[in-house]
């Protein structure tokens, strides 16, 4: 029903989630924001809840992340950072979601996939925690988050050098991602795990993402606090306008 | 350093970025496009060159570049400067 966010629940209880706007690249504009929240409502007002939901994004792209005028507007200290909505929606939804990365995720779009219990990624795309290269630090919890799904080491490598990591390179580094497939397979792949928890007791299922995801929750919290403090601090820094500037200028290219 | 050594440079890091390409295979007059390459892996294969060469291009300079040899005489220009 919304524009941005496809829903589309099948006969197997199984939520699919495609984020789908094109033009955009899936970057969090108000308007994405705001169908995505209204999505995950509409999800958990259904009359039978989902078992499971996977969220997906465009073959090329899962999510590009935050989106430049919000960047800026945030240097000059015009709004506050409110990303965090959308992992704290994730993080707290009561059935599990398995990300299905197929395209490049980067920053905040990395991020939605860390909030995921599961997560299938693709060989071919790229994945980076680009903040630094902007001039300032991760948000969306990533600073706690990333390390669950990459391991401590590798999440501090891909923070500070903010490089956009192939898939491929993520399976040499050895990640706790679940998979990495070429990215044909992502889908098929977080199918026929989808399938498998939603052949199990809808109500076990709950119970048991209700004790895994008390750490997340947690980690979330704790990362807020920080990330908000480093983000008042680091926006505000005089270089940051133009850093941001640069990385777009090469995107759009 | 000569531009066949830059060509060298890149071809290296093009085999390490793109999957199923061998450095001994490309072609310079050839864009990194026709072997596979998406909008990502060019910037980072850029960014990746110019930390073995240790030059700083400004983007604005990179952005027409047509091909790999293109790339390289642009390297060229920064590293000898």
């Amino acid at each position: 029903m919304s524009g941005v966010i496809d829903l589309k629940v099948d006969g197997d209880g199984i939520a699919w989630v495609k984020m789908n706007d094109k033009k955009n690249k899936n970057i969090f504009t108000e308007r994405f924001v705001k169908d995505f929240l209204n999505t995950m409502n509409e999800l958990e007002n259904l009359p039978e809840a989902p078992k499971v939901m996977v969220l997906q994004g465009l073959h090329d792209v899962f999510s590009a992340g935050a989106d430049k005028e919000t960047l800026i507007a945030l240097t000059e200290g015009r709004i506050v950072v409110k990303d965090l909505v959308l992992s704290e929606r994730l993080v707290n939804l009561e059935f599990p979601v398995i990300a299905a990365v197929e395209g490049h995720a980067m920053g905040g779009g990395l991020a939605m996939a860390t909030c995921c219990d599961i997560v299938v990624a693709a060989r071919e795309s790229r994945y980076g925690a680009v903040f630094m290269s902007m001039g300032f630090t991760p948000g969306m919890g990533t600073t706690t988050l990333l390390s669950e799904l990459v391991g401590p080491f590798a999440a501090s490598e891909m923070m500070y050098t903010a490089k956009r990591y192939k898939g491929s390179e993520l399976e040499r580094m050895g990640t706790n991602i679940n998979r990495i497939v070429t990215k044909m397979r992502v889908i098929p792949v977080a199918r026929d795990i989808a399938r498998q928890i939603a052949e199990k007791n809808p109500k076990s299922i709950q119970l048991l993402k209700y004790t895994l995801s008390i750490r997340k929750k947690k980690l979330l919290m704790d990362a807020r606090l920080q990330e908000d403090m480093m983000h008042r601090i680091s926006f505000g820094f005089p270089e940051t306008r133009g850093h941001i500037d640069d990385l777009y200028a090469e995107l759009e290219k | 350093m000569t531009k066949d050594e830059i060509i060298d440079v890149i071809k290296v890091v093009i085999e390490d970025n793109l999957d199923d390409v061998n450095a001994g295979d490309i072609d310079p007059r050839k864009s990194m496009k026709d072997y596979g390459a998406n909008s990502l892996d060019m910037i980072e294969v850029v960014s990746c060159s110019m930390r073995e060469l240790n030059i700083k291009v400004p983007r604005a300079e990179l952005a027409e570049l047509q091909n790999i040899e293109a790339l390289a005489d642009k390297f060229l220009e920064y590293k000898n400067a």
